[in-house]
């Protein structure tokens, strides 16, 4: 997902001219664009199949299990299962809102109505668009040298602090590296829907005496909410996919006891693991295990689910709100 | 107002609310306070941390499973990122317990010493190193030890063909009939300890002799990722490698091959073969267990209790490598119980 | 910082004479929207200061000649050579480049010049549920099904991964990209003009090829640039396909494995963040990532301007 992706957020697109007359060469250019189209429709449809069916020996059988199970040694094992990487997936989404939303609509408010049009808004979006393209494998360069080793800036400003409060390689330190991952892609998506705000309401509320923050909590914040809430869950959706950080700060791979359930947030500050990093994990065991490759598929099956569904309410959300205000 | 507008302003209202609280939370957050409870700060709450070798993990995974089921509230995490990665780990006291493919070297116990980390060595098991060809190449069934140095050691930098290694071969008391085909050559990468044993075994000694640095050519291809090497043997028709036997046993598309470690005779390399020391290239698979950890957390010191009862006789054979002999066994067991 | 604005209009005088309590408020909420806005400058700063702190270690302290004409990438043997990981980067984001572009804007046109609204509404979520699919998935498929499926057949090998597996996966992780900024840039050419195009007499496709393609232009060239940066920083499908890991001998052929710059990286991080080897490696993984982040910063400003320069246009 990418913030051009989501750049199309709020437009609605210009249609062609059709006409009936014979035209082959017309005919066979939009034969050739209309393939290109199908070909990557065609990608996505196999990849799915493929997946579902690769996965089917452990849905199948023992779905229910699989989500209840752990990281194991053998593929035949009862108790061979994701929910560790669920745990730790979920916790990483949570974080995602908890930090990364409430400072990226603050930063897009600041920037679309404190501070519009300023030498230095313009150079604080630059540099969010420049971080918006930073690959995920530097955010885990980032997220090591900040939560997981404890590093110094210049010599004398400490971080201990944040690897003792994290405790290093932790659900904690994944949420938060994720969360400043996607922070340029709420801003950006929050930014998008601030400015869709008509102006018209913003001076009806002043024209009532609203002081600015009044003006931004009755009439911005409700206008925007939808927009803004489409963009935190793409936003929290990338984060869950994301592995490359995870390796970098170091995810556990090999086996884990601890087990906790969902809500349970003592597991926070401990050695984790995720979804992504139990499919790159058993997709290198397959060849000690071949079973692994079956039960990877099955992780990805519960990724999938679980990243799909959260962009299909993202993409509902979004087109209901523009088609109600045309 | 539209009704439908009032319900959106209220949720989004709602919204803020929560990101206010939240925002105070984390600004509350980073003033010091932990945020969420956590166990582990006690030394005794039977938390154990293992690192190092990728080729024991599985075993003391398995051992862990076991264990937990009958001792669930000991919290344990195996990781696997290579026997020397995880030495730095463990003599830095991260780690409780080190799994390792090849003994401690001087310089990692020098590390421990300055750290002040006391450790016990426990053998727990055997694998031997597959060397390997691609199924469809008849043309070696048997290597020599000679062969093989002239094959992977630094004086075969830039051979391309299996043949430009009988010179060498042959200086080293081998037969130097190596047919004349291409070779690539694919093995395990240097952060492994499946490297350090085929080094040790293999390329050190002559290279010693002959004056040569003792590691492998720097022009092969090294991978961390067993699958990545059985793929390069598989995709090259007169491909050469090696991995753990575990892994090659089971493995489609090569083909194993003999070993001659110079006048014995070509052993194959089978699980009878390896325990009993016949096959050349095997290699003792270790843990080692910070003593003083051991000591002061119950949990590890029951968990190491039952390595050396369940994981041995069972584990080890579970997960394909090769259970030590009964005596063996005996002797690590005594190694453990009467640690001082 | 800038002190909020009066309330504008004739209310202004009443409303400053009311409480300064009021005042203070808004001057605190307005101070704490600011601080939030400024993490991301933090962020910068810290990436840039992260990479660049250690990055410099090993420049000081590299042989450089062990960076430039050496065998390959061995960075647990102190033998650093960047060609290796450049060579296979170009590769995979070439090859990625030839399945992503005809495809990505061929859907594009499509979408935006031909396809029906109710096609449209339902054609377009469904690309963008490819644009959601996490990169280990697309590894996953490369390695396994592509691999045997696809690459077999035009001269790869089946079993295993390779810079030409990896680039088509990475290839189909782009196509959506590539899609949306066309897309846009297409659906920023004013209606008029295809309108006259259209008046003039000039078929649909000529329209499209002739009118509408030039005045998109730079939309377009944006959208390869941007893809081309994500591709060159894409880790996992590279990583899981790419056919090597860890190290590798330099190769130019796209059918054998390599490692690319971030898939090194994750190689040599993997599974922990002590990296052991001789001297540098810990500090390679920062040098890397260094060039690894100035490269892809230089594609995505040059890709910016390209975006801006179709905004003004129209």
């Amino acid at each position: 997902m990418t913030l051009a992706t989501i750049g199309t957020v709020a437009r609605r697109g210009a249609t062609g001219f059709e006409r009936k007359r014979t035209d082959v060469a017309g005919g066979l250019f939009k034969a050739l664009i209309l393939s290109a189209l199908v070909v990557s429709l065609l990608v996505l449809a196999v990849l799915l199949i493929d997946t579902v069916a690769d996965a089917w020996s452990q849905l199948s059988t023992r779905a229910w299990d699989f989500l209840n199970g752990s990281l194991r040694s053998r593929s035949i094992d009862d108790k061979l299962g994701v929910k560790q990487g669920l745990y730790g997936s979920f916790w990483i989404g949570v974080f995602v809102a908890l930090t990364a939303f409430p400072i990226g609509v603050g930063a897009a408010i600041y920037l679309e109505e404190y501070a519009a049009k300023s030498r230095l808004a313009a150079l604080i979006e630059l540099v969010i668009r420049n971080l918006a393209g930073v690959p995920s494998v530097v955010y885990g360069l980032l997220g090591l040298f900040l939560f997981v080793e404890r590093s110094t800036v210049f010599g004398f400003v400490g971080l201990g602090w944040l690897a003792d409060a994290t405790g290093g390689r932790s659900v904690l330190s994944a949420g938060l590296t994720l969360a400043v991952l996607v922070l340029p892609i709420v801003i950006i998506t929050a930014q998008e829907a601030v400015r869709s705000v008509p102006s018209g309401l913003k001076e009806g509320a002043y024209g009532l005496g609203a002081t600015k923050s009044e003006m931004v909590w009755t009439q911005i914040l409700p206008y925007a909410a939808p927009g803004i809430l489409t963009g935190t869950l793409l936003a929290m959706s990338r984060a869950i996919g994301e592995a490359a950080p995870l390796i970098l700060v170091g995810a556990i791979t090999g086996g884990l006891t601890r087990n906790p359930e969902l809500w349970d947030a003592s597991g926070l500050r401990e050695k984790f693991t995720a979804l992504p990093i139990i499919i790159v994990e058993w997709v290198s065991e397959r060849g000690r295990d071949p079973g692994f490759a079956e039960a990877a598929a099955a992780a990805i099956v519960v990724l999938l689910v679980l990243v799909l569904l959260l962009n299909m309410t993202a993409i509902l959300l979004r087109n209901r709100f523009e088609r109600k205000r045309g | 107002m539209h009704r439908s507008q009032r319900s959106v302003r209220r949720a989004a209202q709602l919204l803020v609310l929560i990101v206010g609280l939240s925002l105070a939370a984390s600004a509350c957050g980073s003033g010091g306070s932990d945020g969420s409870p956590s166990g582990s700060a006690g030394g005794s709450s039977g938390e154990i941390f293992i690192s190092g070798s990728s080729t024991v993990e599985p075993i003391s995974v398995r051992v862990q499973e076991l264990f937990n089921d009958i001792n669930p509230d000991v919290l344990i995490a195996v990781d696997g990122p290579g026997t020397g990665d995880g030495f730095v780990l463990f003599c830095s006291g991260e780690t409780d317990v080190s799994n390792a493919s090849r003994a401690i070297r001087d310089s990692e116990a020098e590390e421990c010493a300055a750290n002040g980390v006391d450790y016990v060595e426990l053998q727990v098991g055997i694998d031997g190193l597959g060397v390997m060809t691609n199924a469809s190449n008849d043309l070696v069934e048997c290597v020599s030890f000679a062969d093989l140095y002239a094959l992977t050691g630094p004086e075969a930098t830039g051979y391309r063909s299996w043949a430009d290694a009988n010179g060498v071969s042959v200086e080293l008391g081998g037969a130097g009939e190596l047919p004349d085909a291409p070779l690539d050559i694919f093995g395990p990468g240097e952060e492994s300890g499946t490297f350090d044993t085929f080094v040790e075994l293999v390329v050190e000694h002559p290279a010693e002799e002959r004056g040569q640095a003792g590691t492998t050519r720097p022009d092969y291809n090294p991978s961390g990722d067993d699958n990545v090497i059985l793929q390069g043997i598989t995709g090259s028709d007169s491909s050469l490698g090696w991995v753990g036997f575990a892994f090659a046993s089971g493995a489609q598309g090569v083909k194993l091959l003999d070993v001659d470690s110079g006048g014995s005779g070509c052993v194959a390399a089978t699980p009878e073969t390896i325990a009993s020391g016949e096959y050349p290239l095997s290699r003792p698979l270790f843990v080692y267990v910070n003593s003083d950890k051991a000591a002061s957390n119950p949990g590890l010191e029951a968990y190491v209790d039952f390595y050396m009862d369940a994981g041995l006789d069972q584990a080890v054979g579970e997960v394909g490598y090769v259970e030590l002999t009964d005596a063996a066994k005996a002797e690590v067991r005594a190694a453990w119980t009467e640690r001082t | 910082m800038e002190t909020p604005d009066p309330v504008p209009g004739a209310l202004s005088l009443a409303a400053l004479a009311g409480s300064p309590r009021r005042v203070r408020r808004e001057r605190l909420i307005s101070r704490v929207m600011f601080c939030a806005a400024l993490v991301s400058v933090v962020v910068s700063a810290l990436i840039i200061y992260a990479l660049f702190s250690e990055a410099w270690i090993f420049m000081r302290d590299v042989d450089w000649s062990s960076t430039w004409g050496e065998l390959g990438w061995f960075p647990r043997r102190g033998i650093y050579d960047m060609p290796t990981l450049l060579v296979a980067s170009l590769w995979t984001t070439l090859i990625a480049m030839i399945v992503a572009a005809p495809l990505g804007m061929g859907a594009a046109i499509y979408l935006s010049e031909y396809a029906r609204p109710t096609h449209r509404a339902i054609l377009k979520p469904i690309l963008e549920i490819l644009a959601g699919i996490p990169s280990v998935v697309l590894g996953f498929f490369a390695l396994l099904w592509l691999a045997p499926n696809v690459v077999a057949h035009i001269g790869g090998e089946g079993g295993r991964g390779s810079m030409l597996t990896a680039g088509i996966g990475v290839g189909i992780l782009t196509v959506p990209l590539v899609a949306s900024i066309s897309e846009d840039a297409m659906a920023a050419v004013p209606k008029s003009l295809r309108e006259a195009s259209a008046g003039l007499g000039a078929r649909n496709a000529v329209t499209t090829l002739r009118v509408v393609l030039p005045a998109a232009v730079s939309g377009l060239v944006a959208s390869l640039i941007v893809a081309v940066s994500r591709a060159l920083g894409e880790t996992m499908v590279v990583f899981m396909a790419g056919g090597a890991a860890d190290a590798v001998i330099r190769t130019y052929s796209p059918y054998d494995g390599s490692l690319t710059m971030p898939s090194a990286m994750a190689s040599l991080a993997s599974g922990t963040d002590q990296v052991v080897g001789e001297g540098l490696t810990f500090q390679s993984l920062f040098f890397v990532g260094l060039v690894l982040f100035l490269l892809t910063l230089g594609l995505n400003l040059i890709g910016d301007r390209f975006v801006t320069r179709v905004r003004e246009q129209y």
